[in-house]
């Protein structure tokens, strides 16, 4: 278990690699779409903005399949464009690279013991996906969890009968589902990272021959494939769940 | 293992960097595809408008031509018509004309011929006193000569008539 720098480590312990790799997402995604955003032209798209359309057609397409009407699908579509995008962006930053740094002296106030750096091998990341820290999807998790309940409620007539109606073992859903759905996210990042770390810590055949590198591909590459489809699978699985509880319009799903 | 303070965290930042991303990301791109939408929308609605339009000025103009061309029929018509109507009238005229003149020439050859006759007439009654008087000796008075005449012109006339 690597050692991350954790601020308040007894009461309310908050991981600092993963909030700032959250905010380094966030601007990455920022300067990305502000970018692609520089010279908008309605008539002639070009470069970026054909990409940044294309997003936002595909998001739409996916908010349309699981939303009741078009209303529904205005309201979330900010949602689903922004999630798609920033999860795919989270999730490829810890392929590119994770940093950490080895650390001898332990540091008490950011809960890094001599304990937990022992345990570590004195390894600190820096520099990795926010996606791989199981608080942090669950806390995405759980947000859609109360926006769809929030959406839910808006209509509370149908918003109770849904639970009962047509089996009561429903509910057990509304646990399941947010648990799942963030655990998902979490654990086919994490484990394409820590099964990268432990591919580069094969040791050299006669000390130059690198037998991990094939492995090392051949796992970069599934792994780009698990990031991306990560990021497509929160986002709708985001959608289907806020569109089950969006009880407005003709014929929920 | 579960951390508290991430999790808030997390969904608190995650919130911000939704709601600076919604602005400044999404905003002027959701903004620009709906107004290609509203432009493509105005283009297709203005094109309908515009064959619709077209449609309608086409058929005007055939109505107009049909209408135009019955106008051209029914002017050629009443032309004709006047035509006859008015060839008809100077026939009349003419003939009119041609039984004047013949009626005029007829009665003045009747009066000139009366006139000849009565000139004729008086001509012989004159010559008829005056061997009358030479007759009688040339001792006719004025007077007598008034009455032979007169009476001579009398039965000359009857004689004629």
């Amino acid at each position: 278990m690597p050692a991350f720098p954790i601020l308040f480590p007894g009461t309310f312990p908050i991981n600092l690699t993963c909030i700032g790799m959250m905010i380094l997402t966030g601007i990455i995604v920022i300067v990305f779409l502000r970018l692609g955003l520089r010279r908008l032209d309605m008539r002639h798209p070009r470069g970026l903005q054909n990409l940044l359309e294309w997003i936002a057609d595909f998001a739409a397409n996916m908010a349309r399949d699981t939303m009741p009407n078009e209303q529904a699908v205005r309201w979330i579509l900010p949602l689903a464009f922004t999630m798609l995008i920033y999860l795919f962006v989270a999730n490829w930053l810890g392929l590119i690279a994770t940093i950490a740094i080895h650390l001898d002296h332990p540091i008490p106030w950011l809960g890094l013991t001599a304990e937990r750096l022992r345990q570590a091998h004195g390894e600190v990341p820096l520099f990795d996906s926010p996606t791989a820290n199981m608080s942090m999807t669950l806390g995405l998790a759980i947000m859609v969890w109360v926006i769809s309940h929030a959406r839910g409620l808006r209509h509370p007539k149908q918003y109770f009968k849904h639970f009962i109606s047509p089996s009561p073992l429903a509910i057990i859903e509304e646990i399941t589902n947010p648990l799942t759905h963030g655990m998902r996210l979490y654990g086919n990042i994490f484990a394409g990272e820590a099964l990268m770390g432990i591919i580069l810590g094969i040791p050299l055949v006669f000390g130059w021959i690198p037998i991990g590198l094939p492995l090392l591909l051949v796992w970069l590459f599934y792994s780009a494939f698990v990031s991306t489809i990560q990021a497509y699978v929160f986002t709708i699985l985001m959608c289907l769940y806020i569109g089950n509880k969006s009880f407005d319009g003709h014929g929920a799903h | 293992m579960f951390e508290t303070g991430t999790f808030i965290v997390s969904i608190v930042a995650f919130l911000i960097m939704f709601l600076i991303i919604r602005r400044y990301g999404f905003k002027p791109l959701a903004d620009m595809l709906e107004q290609r939408r509203q432009y493509i929308e105005r283009q297709i609605s203005e094109a309908e408008e515009g064959r619709a339009q077209a449609e309608a000025l086409l058929a005007e103009q055939r109505r107009l031509l049909e209408e135009a061309r019955q106008e051209a029929r029914n002017i050629v018509e009443a032309a004709r018509a006047r035509a006859d109507e008015q060839a008809r009238e100077i026939l009349q005229a003419a003939q009119a004309e041609a039984q004047r003149l013949l009626e005029e020439n007829r009665q003045m050859i009747a009066r000139e011929r009366e006139e000849a006759l009565n000139a004729a007439l008086r001509e012989v009654a004159d010559i008829t006193v005056r061997l009358t008087a030479k007759l009688l000796q040339q001792n006719v008075t004025d007077a007598v000569h008034e009455k032979l005449l007169a009476e001579a012109e009398k039965k000359l006339g009857e004689l004629v008539c």
